[in-house]
């Protein structure tokens, strides 16, 4: 254990929890993301391409944050450097003040799609981590966090055999079975059917309810950044970066039928002409 | 409702296969018969007796023995030295950069062009069959691991990470298995290749297993027997290769059933 608090400084808290699955509230407020002056670059063979220039961000624990513009516009970006997969070329970023280094158990993701591990059965692709972080019973926590998401009944299946909505449930189970402080999620609901994607909306806003972990949300969907966060980050593009912030001021917990609100459609429209300026904006470029 | 239509299926499938087989019979038993020449093609009926014969006799099994343990004997050192060697070579970019142009310049070189080298170096009998049965299978498994080592998706690797996976829960847990499916065709190309490459090996450096066995009845011009030897060879390689693909399915591969 000693070994692994030093890989994750913060694992030592983590690992300190009862061995019993926790599924409650967060109350050590782990969680905080701070960016300075975030910048990345890609080499390519003509001239670097610039994905992110000089951003600042800062999410708070138990913050649900969406990150929301067209294609290009460095959001993803902005999520592999959290989750230590990519490498800012310049600027710092911290998660609860320890620099980002690599991925780590401490942030959770829940990818697109096809990320579960199609060799393990569902049971298996949950209990992974708690397996890796050494816990004791990882099939039992498996068990639970499958229980969570609803699907207690597959848990002998293999993943192939899943619906895309049901994949995700599994993905988001997973990476919620280790309680991280952080939670990413790329466009996960990108690939579902629009019904399925609404209750899925709904489903996640649930746990994140229960676990109040801090949430970085990736989507091009302006509703379901509307609907979803507590702030929704507008990307710009040419070079990538952040074009405004909107503080979403409506109460929780959130019904469906608010999205046919009047508050909800100014949030929309507000959005939808900051987005519109930068998709113009590159469409403008590319003829 | 499912299962009556797949009884209804798997008949169909079985009718065809024996019609198939039939039909291949009766074509050799007519031309056999016009020819009318038992040295140049003895008649079904001559080899089903001569295979009796060298059942009853006993060397036809000790010959089955002799070639099925040089396959398996090479097949197994050649797996486990292509799998291995293969994975390291595709995760590590010194490793590949070292062995990439040996692996190139050695691959075009056929079995068969080793067995003078193999003769010199190991004599005749069991060791020079088990050299050129291992060459035979190396590059065909060493080639499919590879490409099943470059083929992990960089999600698996980022979730595994995420999820507290170390180096070594990495490669058995994620690269190897990701490999698997490409590793299992390397495999069944590999062992069709070192049956082939065994014949051709007792053929010239050995005195004793299917192919010395259809040599000897050749300059002995008993062709029936030679006729024997080849259908033995022919049904004991899809034998083995059904062996394998039950392997596949159940222990390397069990969640590519659907």
């Amino acid at each position: 254990m000693a070994k692994l608090a030093l890989a994750w400084p913060r694992l030592d808290k983590i690992a300190a929890l009862p061995e019993q699955p926790v599924t409650h509230r967060r109350s050590d407020k782990l969680g905080r993301i701070v960016g300075r002056n975030l910048a990345m670059q890609f080499d390519t063979k003509s001239d670097p391409v610039v994905a992110l220039e000089n951003l600042d961000i800062s999410i708070k624990p138990g913050e649900f944050l969406a990150l929301l513009g067209p294609s290009g516009c460095g959001k993803s970006t902005l999520l592999n450097m959290i989750a230590g997969i990519l490498v800012p070329s310049t600027g710092t970023l911290t998660i609860d003040g320890r620099p980002v280094t690599e991925p780590n158990p401490g942030c959770g993701i829940v990818f697109q799609q096809h990320s579960l591990f199609p060799w393990m059965s569902v049971l298996e692709n949950v209990a992974f981590g708690p397996r890796m972080l050494g816990r004791s019973d990882p099939i039992g926590t498996a068990r639970t966090f499958l229980g969570l998401v609803g699907l207690e009944k597959h848990e002998t299946a293999w993943p192939a055999s899943l619906s895309g909505g049901m994949q995700q449930r599994v993905g988001i189970a997973r990476a919620l079975a280790n309680y991280p402080p952080v939670l990413l999620m790329d466009e996960p609901f990108g690939a579902l059917d629009a019904q399925t994607r609404s209750i899925m909306q709904e489903e996640l806003l649930k746990l994140w309810g229960q676990f109040s972990t801090t949430v970085v949300f990736v989507t091009h969907d302006i509703d379901e950044a509307i609907f979803l966060a507590d702030r929704v980050v507008v990307m710009k593009t040419l070079p990538g970066g952040i074009k405004r912030e909107v503080h979403i001021d409506l109460p929780r917990p959130r019904d469906p039928a608010l999205i046919k609100s009047d508050r909800f459609n100014v949030y929309r429209s507000e959005i939808f002409e900051l987005i519109r300026e930068e998709t113009l904006k590159v469409f403008r470029r590319g003829a | 409702m499912v299962r009556l239509v797949n009884v209804r299926k798997q008949r169909e499938k079985w009718l065809w296969s024996l019609a198939g087989m039939a039909g291949f019979l009766a074509v050799w038993t007519a031309v056999s018969l016009r020819i009318d020449n038992p040295v140049l093609l003895p008649t079904p009926d001559a080899v089903v007796t001569g295979f009796v014969g060298l059942i009853r006799d006993g060397t036809l099994l000790l010959d089955i023995a002799a070639s099925m343990k040089r396959v398996i004997g090479g097949f197994a050192i050649a797996s486990l030295l292509a799998v291995p060697l293969a994975l390291l070579m595709a995760l590590s970019r010194p490793v590949n950069l070292l062995l990439s142009p040996i692996v190139a310049f050695l691959r075009p070189i056929p079995p068969i062009a080793w067995i003078p080298i193999a003769i010199l170096w190991f004599g005749i009998g069991d060791p020079p069959s088990y050299f050129i049965t291992a060459v035979a299978a190396f590059f065909p498994i060493f080639i499919n691991s590879y490409a099943g080592g470059r083929s992990v998706r960089p999600e698996h690797v980022h979730a595994a990470r995420s999820l507290g996976a170390g180096k070594q829960a990495l490669f058995l847990r994620i690269y190897l298995p990701s490999a698997m499916p490409m590793i299992a065709a390397g495999l069944r190309i590999g062992l069709g290749q070192s049956w082939m490459a065994v014949v051709t090996a007792e053929l010239i450096a050995a005195h004793s297993g299917l192919g010395y066995m259809i040599q000897a009845n050749r300059l002995a011009l008993e062709t029936a027997s030679v006729l024997v030897g080849m259908c033995v060879i022919g049904l004991l390689g899809a034998a083995m290769s059904a062996v394998l693909e039950y392997v596949e399915r159940t222990v390397l591969l069990p969640w590519r059933v659907q």
